[in-house]
């Protein structure tokens, strides 16, 4: 060890070297350090509703390489591993029902009076993502990226660019997006023909093989640096779906026109369900802006979104958070969200017995008239070298309601649409090295 | 400096800003027009041409002398402030033109600090031997400018001579200053390093080199042979207390050729090597 305290006496002799040189003594202590060339970002997320229905489990981790001059390429990968039932469309009825499975291997059975769920909903879903970034010019940055994701019974892949400009002093930047994507659908046992009864099982002659869709997504739009505590932006987004937009696992109970109970089946099922059938276009216009408010360290963003497309939906969220900083490196971040949005033209929650079928029908109550709340509370700190850590708990509820002139006779004794609650709870862990 | 200067600080007004940027100024200038062996009537220039008679030095080119005697005895003589004129035999503008060993012994001739004799305040050197203050001046300089900003402001600045840098402290609202790292010479940074206080300095230029026979020589000079070290990092970058330190430890590293990265992790210096 004789050289090695001989070698670092040159760094302490050069110290005292250059004290006496400079006529003092260092009057600071470096403190350098590299900037980090890699941003890991992960989370695990829990997502679970009550009464048995969806629940999921996420674990996402996104990674993004730091070059210099604003130059980064993304990565991402998620993990949904997806349990529990969701509504099949059926009504309840106050006797047993029976149901073919997707698969039209096996049936089974909803006791009286309970809201048919569809419990073969389990799936994994892999999901990546991959985008380079990097400024154009002085006052231009463009990015492109791919995604793709594959299930059980799906498939999407789609490409993404977008580039956006700053003016004014960096100001203004004005920014614009498109992605396109291809998505096909391998349901299980094959899609069913729209419209078509539920069959008995065995019975696959009203199965088709497998669909797709593609989607283009258009966005423009503009922040604004307003003050040194505000920021305001606005964006209007364009999408168009074409192609297979039916949810293959859906149906709906064709019911008697007086008494609003569902028709008792003569072959197959117990009761007699269709297939639902939506149009193969769907066109939305969104709008969103919001604004960013810094008052001492303590920000409150609020956000408002307009949607309407041509399924005559339109909907409404205003979101609000207040992010407060505590402590050394603490924050909590109150999240309340209100969602609100009238139903499809074609959504309906039966189909009549004898009468021409509509056109197009779904009780997806995805796409019915409901009203959603969001309230959640997260809570971060920061650690030693540069990571960051959050939970995030949050309460969902969702009410619906069923149009009054589509409930026919027993039906108004049911619970047509039953509320949604639902726990988020989010683990979040950012590092930089 | 016989590089681009310059000065950022966070001044509140364009007044400020000014007078900040001219203490900085005056004090490269000053040090350029009293050390820099290209001038005449200075201090080098009276020392290099006294033909082996003694000359008498102020105060400052004492310490200077000083400094550079203890540099030379910590890296075993291979930092010499004498082993500038090496410079006529060799010149490395990126083409092939190596000196022959005639013309290389020659020059090494007039190398070597066991020629001049220092006895505070008195320097004496062999008729034919030069100094050279290149090797210090332009981070003493900096470290220079920077006590003086020190003194004279709260504002935050950071002293840049050639890429050479200190800073007086952290910027106001943000935890340190972005200095990228272009060891390539290319324009873009290899890497982007925070400072909040304290210095960098880089050794090596990766466009100053001689390549012939398939062989490449660095421009870093060993003085005992007047041959070019073997091995020399492309750059070297080191952050130390001052620029004075960071810049001698990058260039003791160099010195070291194929060594540089043994010997800064051996002193636990914090710095970035490309080769």
């Amino acid at each position: 060890m004789l050289t090695g305290s001989r070698q670092t006496s040159i760094s302490t002799a050069l110290a005292t070297a250059t004290c006496t040189l400079l006529g003092s003594a260092a009057p600071s202590v470096v403190i350098a350090e590299e900037e980090p060339k890699w941003d890991f970002n992960t989370s695990l997320l829990y997502y679970g509703e009550d009464k048995s229905r969806v629940r999921d489990l996420s674990l996402k981790a996104i990674v993004r390489r730091l070059f210099t001059d604003d130059r980064v390429f993304s990565f991402g990968l998620t993990l949904d591993s997806l349990t529990g039932a969701t509504p099949s469309g059926a009504i309840r009825q106050d006797v047993a029902q029976t149901f073919t499975r997707p698969s039209g291997n096996a049936e089974y059975t909803v006791p009286a009076g309970s809201l048919p769920l569809d419990d073969t909903f389990l799936d994994t879903r892999l999901a990546i993502t991959a985008a380079w970034q990097q400024p154009y010019g002085e006052s231009s940055q463009f990015s492109v990226g791919f995604s793709g994701s594959k299930e059980y019974d799906y498939l999407h892949l789609g490409l993404n660019g977008s580039f956006a400009k700053d003016f004014n002093k960096r100001n203004t930047t004005l920014s614009t997006g498109i992605s396109i994507a291809r998505d096909e659908f391998d349901p299980v046992g094959g899609a069913p023909l729209p419209f078509t009864a539920m069959l008995a099982v065995g019975d696959t002659s009203n199965r088709g093989g497998s669909d797709d869709k593609d989607v283009l997504d258009i966005v423009a739009g503009v922040s604004q640096v307003i003050s040194r505590n505000l920021v305001v932006q606005a964006n209007y987004s364009y999408s168009s779906e074409k192609g297979y937009l039916n949810n293959p696992y859906k149906f709906l109970s064709v019911v008697d026109g007086i008494s609003g109970d569902t028709i008792i089946g003569t072959a197959g099922t117990s009761h007699v369900l269709r297939f639902e059938n939506r149009p193969d276009e769907r066109t939305k216009h969104s709008l969103y802006t919001q604004a960013k408010y810094n008052r001492g360290g303590k920000v409150l963003d609020v956000s408002y979104r307009y949607m309407s497309d041509d399924w005559d939906i339109d909907s409404h969220t205003v979101e609000l958070r207040y992010r407060v900083p505590f402590g050394q490196d603490k924050y909590y971040e109150p999240h309340l969200r209100w969602y609100t949005q009238n139903e499809a033209e074609f959504y309906s929650l039966s189909l009549l017995e004898g009468a021409a079928l509509p056109l197009y029908a779904s009780n997806d109550y995805r796409l019915g008239d409901f009203d959603a709340l969001t309230a959640g509370l997260k809570f971060g700190w920061t650690t030693r070298n540069n990571s960051a850590m959050s939970i995030r708990v949050e309460w969902y509820r969702q009410v619906g309601s069923i149009p009054g002139e589509q409930i026919i006779g027993n039906q108004a004794e049911r619970d047509n649409y039953p509320d949604l609650n639902a726990l988020i709870v989010q683990l979040s862990y950012r590092f930089k090295k | 400096m016989g590089s681009p200067c310059e000065v950022l600080s966070e001044a509140k007004t364009e007044a400020a800003a000014d007078e900040i940027t001219s203490v900085a100024a005056s004090e490269a200038w000053r040090i350029e027009d009293k050390f820099s062996r290209y001038r005449a009537d200075n201090v080098v220039d009276r020392i290099n041409s006294a033909e082996g008679a003694c000359v008498e030095v102020d105060e400052e080119t004492a310490r200077l002398l000083d400094f550079a005697v203890r540099l030379h005895s910590l890296s075993n003589g291979m930092f010499d402030i004498t082993s500038g004129i090496l410079r006529r035999v060799w010149t490395f503008d990126g083409g092939s033109l190596v000196p022959s060993e005639e013309e290389v012994r020659q020059v090494l001739g007039g190398v070597g600090w066991h020629k001049a004799r220092w006895d505070r305040p008195v320097l004496q050197l062999q008729a034919g031997v030069e100094i050279d203050f290149g090797g210090i001046g332009k981070e003493y300089a900096v470290d220079r400018a920077v006590m003086q900003l020190r003194e004279m402001t709260d504002t935050p600045c950071l002293v840049n001579f050639g890429g050479d840098l200190a800073v007086t402290g952290p910027p106001r609202h943000r935890p340190a200053w972005s200095i990228g790292i272009d060891g390539s010479g290319l324009g873009n940074a290899d890497n982007v390093i925070k400072l909040s206080d304290g210095a960098l300095a880089t050794s090596g230029d990766s466009r100053r080199f001689i390549e012939k026979d398939g062989i490449r020589y660095s421009h870093v000079l060993d003085p005992h042979t007047g041959w070019p070290v073997r091995d020399a990092a492309a750059s070297i970058t080191v952050a130390a207390d001052t620029c004075t330190q960071a810049g001698m430890l990058s260039t003791l590293a160099m010195l070291r050729g194929g060594g540089a990265e043994a010997f800064l992790s051996e002193q636990n210096e914090q710095y970035w090597c490309r080769r």
